[in-house]
């Protein structure tokens, strides 16, 4: 699997995530598991860009899982602009596993504003669009 | 800074020789404790000579099923490694420097490939 001149990693206290593997793509749900949104891409605390990293810098940690309008990005290329990205504090995520799991209610969150918006403007003009199917 | 802005990233060593790109970025939750998990900090990049991304991670775990597609990726991101945070010595739009004299580590995800192993059995 790994060529053998390689040194094995340390060992580490902590449990290992691999950004693309664990955290990209990956479906956000609520504390409810009602779906959020998905991972697009992550805000990390540094370094800053172009500057030499001084020995024994504090490695960064993650801010923000980050979710916006990236379709157009996806196909072609780049990413939107950062103020245009939502973001979800990494402090509300709960869990990470074949979802992210997030221990706070998703109904007030940035992130689900276009289903809220279409909700209040859209649906709710239907006849019989503001209360349950019976 | 924006995790997919580093992704891909040419990586060179500190005289400027080209090592690969940076396939993945490597965090460990051992930072301070939150009222739900630690802090994610950044334990390094997993750098790959072959290719601009990875796929699937199976040059980091040991399933090897569907053979062919486990053989494929394995060879496209051969030569994988892992450069822990403190080999690097600066993040920039076009290029990752390292220090002189760093360290490849297995970029091997062990637990995680053990698990695996034993679920199939």
């Amino acid at each position: 699997m790994t060529s053998p001149d390689l040194v094995p990693l340390p060992p580490v206290a902590g449990r290992i995530l691999d950004a693309q593997l664990h955290l990209l793509d990956r479906q956000v749900l609520d504390t409810d598991g009602v779906p959020v949104t998905t991972v697009d891409d992550l805000e990390l605390s540094g370094p800053a860009l172009g500057e030499e990293i001084p020995v024994g810098t504090p490695a960064p940690v993650l801010d923000a899982l980050l979710t916006g309008p990236v379709l157009g990005t996806r196909i072609f290329g780049g990413r939107p602009p950062s103020s245009r990205l939502i973001r979800i504090p990494w402090k509300d995520v709960a869990d990470v596993g074949v979802v992210v799991r997030l221990g706070v209610r998703g109904g007030p969150l940035d992130a689900g504003w276009v289903e809220r918006w279409v909700r209040d403007k859209i649906i709710a003009r239907i006849p019989g669009g503001r209360h349950d199917p019976r | 800074m924006i995790l997919g802005d580093l992704l891909g990233t040419p990586v060179r060593d500190a005289d400027g020789g080209r090592l690969g790109r940076v396939a993945d970025v490597r965090f460990v939750l051992d930072g301070t404790p939150r009222q739900l998990m630690s802090e994610a900090r950044v334990l390094g990049l997993v750098v790959s000579p072959h290719s601009a991304a990875s796929f699937l991670g199976y040059e980091r775990i040991n399933l090897a099923q569907p053979w062919p597609l486990a053989n494929l990726l394995r060879w496209r991101h051969r030569g994988s490694y892992l450069v822990l945070w403190e080999d690097i010595a600066m993040v920039g739009k076009d290029a990752v420097r390292l220090r002189p004299g760093f360290t490849r580590y297995s970029a091997s995800l062990e637990d995680g490939g053990r698990q695996r192993a034993g679920d199939g059995k």
